[in-house]
C-alpha cells in the first residue's frame, strides 16, 4: 500500500501531508508526556522490529507469499501514539533508504498506515474489548485476540479506502475502478494480517504476559485519552475531506455512495465466489439493497471466521 | 607518588533481589589508584551486579545521604544525588556490545557521552580522536556499528568511556567471546591504559597477566582477596568456588608471559 | 518488496561527498518537477533522464546494482500505472506514466546508493524534526540489521528441526519466531535504556 511518486495531485500530496504532520505532533507529544522514560528507546526497538518483521514470508500459494504490515500489532502492544511514531519511522526508513514510497507521497502513505490503522485498530479494539468488562477487570485472552482480529482487518481495509480515495482524488485512476480493487484485495490481505497478528499476541502473552496488559497503555490518564481523541479526529476530518467531493458532485448523494458500495460488494463477491450469483439475492430487485446486502454478509462472515479463529488461539493448549 | 586516596572503597555493601535472593552479602573492599583489579568467581557470583552498583545503574538501592554511602570514588560518596558525577567517573564496559553501542556511527556513539556533559563542540571532536586513538581505532570514524567485529565494538565502547574522562573503569567479562588475536590486543589495550581498572572475568590467564590482585567472590560474598599468583595457584580455594587454577602455573608454560 | 538490499555503494565520488542536505533537497525537486509534468510532455521527461544519467556516471555508480534495484521496485509500479490503461485511457499515457514514476524511483535510488542515513539524519536534526522521533530512527536502523541477523538465527534453528514444511505449521512458527524477537527487542531495549543512563542520557 506505500504509493510511490507521480501518483498523487499536488492538492491530495499536500493535504495528507499536513494531516500526517498534525497526528506525528499529537502523537510525539502524547509520548514525551505519558511514557516512561525508560520505554523511550522500546520504540527505536519497536521499528526495527517491525522493519525485520515485514520482510518475513508467509506462504499463501503456489509460491506467493504475504507480509506481516505490523501497524495493528504495533497498536497492541505499545499503544495507539507510540504506533504512530514506530510505523511513521518505518516508513521514513523504507521512502529514504529503499525508495519504498514515494517521497511526495509520504504524507500519505503516513497518514494511511501510521494514523489511520492505530487509530481504528485502537478504537474497535476497545470497543470489542468493553463489551461486558468492568472497567477494572482485565478482558480474557478469548476477547482480546477476537478484538484484535476485527481491529486488525477492519483497520487495513479502513487504510486501503483512504488510500483509493486519495488515488481517485488526484486522478490518477477511477473511484468506481480504484475503491473496489484496492478494498477488495485488501479484505483479502486483511484476512492474513489479522491472523499473523493474533498469532503473534497469543505467543507472546504465553511466553510474557506482562509485556501485554493495561499497561502497555501507557498511562490511561486524561491527557492520554485527549490525545487519542485528537488523532480520532483527523481521521475523521481526513474522511469527510475525501468523501465530499464525490458526495457532493451528484445530485442524490446518497444513492451515489450506495452506487460505490454495490462496486465494493461486487469485488467481495468476485473474490469469494458466493453462493449469491450475480450478486442478487433471490426476490429483492433494487441494486442498493443487494449491493447492501452482500457487503454485509460479507462482512458478517468474515466476523464469524474470526470468533472461531480467537476461540481456537486461545485455548490453553496451542 | 601514589595518591593516598582510594580510588575505590566499599565498605559493607549488601543487594537483595526483588525476590528475596541475596546478590551481595557484606562486600568490602579498597581499590588504589592506577591498580588493575581482577574480580572473579563463577556464573551468579554476583560479579555483574557489583560492577552495576559502581556505575549506579541500580538506582532503588542508592542511598541519599552522604552518611550512608557505602560506596566511595574518589572520596566521593555514591549517593542518588551525585548520579550524574559518578557515571562520569566509573565507566562501565557491558558484557554485550550491542547493548551499549547504541548510536549509528562509531564517532557519534563516542561522542555521545561528551554531548550529554555539555561540552563545546571541538572539545567533543578532540576528545573523540583522542579516545579513538587510545583504543587504536583511528579512522574508524564514519563506520558502521554492525560491520565491527565484536572485538572492534567492544573497543569503541570503551573509547566512549574514555571520552567521558573516567577515573575508574569497570569492564564486565570483556574478552567473553572474542578469538584468541581479539583476546591478546584487547589485553594489550588494558595494559596500556594508566587507568584504574576493575575487571570481571572468567578468562583467568588474562587476569593472571594483567591484574595486581584478585577478589574471589562467591554467593555475593568475597571468599578471597590478595595479590593474583597467591590466590590462583591455590588449587583448593579455586576448585572450591567453582574455578580452575590456570595451567600455566602448574607447568612451565613455553610462552614465557610478563608481567 | 521490501528487500534487505541495502543500496549504500562504498564509493568516494563527487557525489558522495556532497552535502547531505543539498542531495536530499535536490532530490525532492527533480521528483517534484518530475510529478509536476503535464502528461505527454516528453521533453521533461528526456531532459530528467538525461540529468540522472549524467549524475550517475560521472558518480562512477554500479550501475548493474542500480538496474538491478529499479527493476525489483518496478512491479509495485507497473501495477499502479495499469489502472487508467484499464479505463482506456490509451497506451501513450501508461508509458509516460511509467517513465515519470522510473525517474523518481531512480532518483531515490541515486540519493540512496550515495547518502548514509547518518548523515540524512543530522539534517532532520538540523531541521528541528522532534528528538523523540530522530531517536527513534536512530535506534531503528542502528539495530535494524542486529534485529534481521537474530530473526536468521531463529529461523535457522527452527529448519533444523523442521521435517515437513506445511503452510500451515509454517504460519504458526513464524508467528513464534516474530513473539521471541519482539520479547528479545524489548529486552534489549531496557539494556539499552541502562547504557544510555550510564552515558547521561537525559530522556
Amino acid at each position: 500500500m506505500h504509493i510511490p511518486d507521480g501518483f498523487l495531485s499536488l492538492p491530495v500530496a499536500t493535504g495528507t501531508a499536513v494531516l500526517a504532520i498534525a497526528g506525528l505532533a499529537i502523537a510525539i507529544r502524547d509520548v514525551k508526556n505519558n511514557l516512561p522514560e525508560k520505554k523511550v528507546p522500546l520504540l527505536g526497538l519497536a521499528a526495527a522490529f517491525i522493519f525485520a518483521a515485514q520482510m518475513l514470508n508467509f506462504p499463501v500459494a503456489a509460491g506467493t507469499s504475504g507480509h506481516l504490515t505490523g501497524a495493528t500489532l504495533a497498536t497492541v502492544l505499545l499503544g495507539p501514539s507510540a504506533a504512530v511514531i514506530v510505523i511513521s519511522a518505518v516508513l521514513i526508513l523504507q521512502c529514504l533508504m529503499f525508495a519504498d514510497g514515494g517521497i511526495t507521497a509520504l504524507g500519505a502513505n503516513i497518514f494511511n498506515l501510521a494514523v489511520v490503522v492505530p487509530v481504528v485498530s485502537y478504537v474497535i479494539y476497545r470497543f470489542i474489548i468493553g463489551f461486558g468488562t468492568s472497567s477494572n477487570a482485565e478482558p480474557d485472552l478469548f476477547k482480546k485476540l477476537l478484538a484484535i482480529l476485527i481491529a486488525a482487518w477492519i483497520s487495513i481495509v479502513a487504510a486501503s479506502i483512504f488510500c483509493a480515495f486519495e488515488l481517485a482524488l488526484s486522478n490518477a485512476a477511477a473511484l468506481q475502478l480504484v475503491l473496489p480493487a484496492m478494498s477488495g484485495v485488501h479484505m483479502v490481505i486483511g484476512l492474513g494480517e489479522a491472523a499473523i497478528t493474533a498469532f503473534v499476541i497469543a505467543n507472546i502473552v504465553r511466553l510474557r504476559p506482562d509485556l501485554l496488559g493495561s499497561s502497555s497503555y501507557v498511562n490511561n490518564t486524561a491527557d492520554n485519552e485527549r490525545s487519542f481523541f485528537a488523532l480520532g479526529l483527523i481521521v475523521s476530518l481526513a474522511l469527510a475531506i475525501f468523501v465530499s467531493p464525490f458526495a457532493s458532485s451528484s445530485p442524490d448523494g446518497l444513492e451515489f455512495v450506495a452506487e460505490q458500495l454495490g462496486f465494493i460488494a461486487s469485488a467481495t463477491n468476485l473474490l469469494t465466489q458466493a453462493p449469491l450469483p450475480d450478486y442478487s439475492v433471490p426476490g429483492i430487485e433494487s441494486l442498493m439493497i443487494d449491493s447492501l446486502l452482500v457487503g454485509l454478509i460479507g462482512t458478517l462472515s468474515a466476523f464469524v471466521f474470526a470468533w472461531f479463529f480467537a476461540r481456537w488461539l486461545s485455548a490453553p493448549n496451542t | 607518588m601514589m595518591n593516598t586516596v582510594n580510588a575505590l572503597a566499599i565498605n559493607q555493601l549488601s543487594y537483595h533481589y526483588r525476590d528475596g535472593h541475596t546478590a551481595l552479602d557484606n562486600v568490602t573492599f579498597t581499590v588504589k589508584h592506577g591498580e588493575r583489579l581482577g574480580l572473579i568467581g563463577p556464573n551468579g557470583a554476583g560479579k555483574s551486579t557489583l560492577l552495576q552498583h559502581l556505575n549506579g545503574l541500580l538506582p532503588d538501592s542508592m542511598p541519599k545521604k552522604p552518611k550512608d554511602a557505602v560506596i566511595h570514588v574518589y572520596d566521593r560518596p555514591v549517593i542518588s544525588d551525585e548520579l550524574g558525577k559518578i557515571r562520569a567517573d566509573v565507566g562501565l564496559l557491558f558484557q554485550d556490545p550491542d547493548d551499549q553501542l547504541f548510536c549509528p556511527t562509531v564517532w557519534e556513539d563516542v561522542a555521545f557521552g561528551p554531548q550529554q556533559l555539555s561540552l563545546d563542540k571541538n572539545e567533543i571532536s578532540r576528545r573523540v580522536t583522542d579516545a579513538l586513538n587510545a583504543v587504536g581505532l583511528s579512522g574508524y570514524e564514519k563506520r558502521l556499528p554492525h560491520h565491527l567485529s565484536r572485538g572492534e565494538k567492544h573497543r569503541v565502547c570503551l573509547a566512549g568511556i574514555l571520552a567521558c574522562d573516567a577515573k575508574i573503569l569497570a569492564l564486565d567479562e570483556p574478552t567473553s567471546h572474542l578469538d584468541p588475536r581479539g583476546r591478546r590486543e584487547f589485553k594489550k589495550l588494558l595494559k596500556s591504559l594508566a587507568i584504574t581498572q576493575i575487571i570481571a572475568s572468567h578468562d583467568l590467564d588474562m587476569v593472571a597477566e594483567i591484574c595486581d590482585r584478585v577478589i574471589v567472590l562467591d554467593q555475593g560474598r568475597i571468599v578471597a582477596f590478595g595479590a593474583t599468583l597467591d590466590i590462583l595457584g591455590d588449587e583448593e580455594l579455586m576448585l572450591k568456588h567453582g574455578l580452575e587454577k590456570p595451567h600455566f602455573l602448574s607447568h612451565h608454560h613455553p610462552h614465557s608471559f610478563n608481567k | 518488496m521490501r528487500n534487505t538490499l541495502h543500496s549504500y555503494q562504498e564509493l568516494n565520488s563527487w557525489l558522495h561527498r556532497s552535502n547531505a542536505a543539498a542531495k536530499l533537497f535536490a532530490a525532492i525537486l527533480i521528483i517534484l518537477i518530475t510529478t509536476l509534468f503535464t502528461p505527454g510532455y516528453w521533453p521533461g521527461i528526456i531532459f530528467v533522464t538525461t540529468v540522472l544519467i549524467s549524475i550517475a556516471t560521472s558518480a562512477r555508480l554500479h550501475w548493474p546494482a542500480l538496474l538491478k534495484r529499479l527493476l525489483l521496485l518496478e512491479t509495485l509500479a507497473i501495477g499502479i500505472a495499469l489502472l487508467p490503461l484499464l479505463q482506456g485511457r490509451g497506451l501513450e499515457l501508461f508509458i509516460f506514466s511509467l517513465a515519470r514514476i522510473s525517474l523518481c524511483l531512480f532518483t531515490m535510488i541515486l540519493l540512496s546508493s550515495t547518502t548514509r542515513f547518518a548523515d540524512i539524519l543530522s539534517v532532520l536534526w538540523q531541521l528541528k524534526i522532534p528528538a523523540l522521533l530522530i531517536t527513534t530512527l536512530a535506534l531503528m536502523y542502528r539495530y535494524l540489521f542486529l534485529l534481521q541477523e537474530e530473526m536468521q538465527s531463529l529461523n535457522r534453528a527452527r529448519n533444523s528441526r523442521t521435517f515437513t514444511p506445511q503452510r500451515q505449521l509454517i504460519w504458526r512458527l513464524n508467528a513464534d519466531l516474530l513473539a521471541q524477537l519482539f520479547i528479545r527487542s524489548s529486552e534489549r531495549a531496557e539494556r539499552i535504556y541502562g547504557a544510555m543512563k550510564a552515558r547521561g542520557w537525559k530522556g
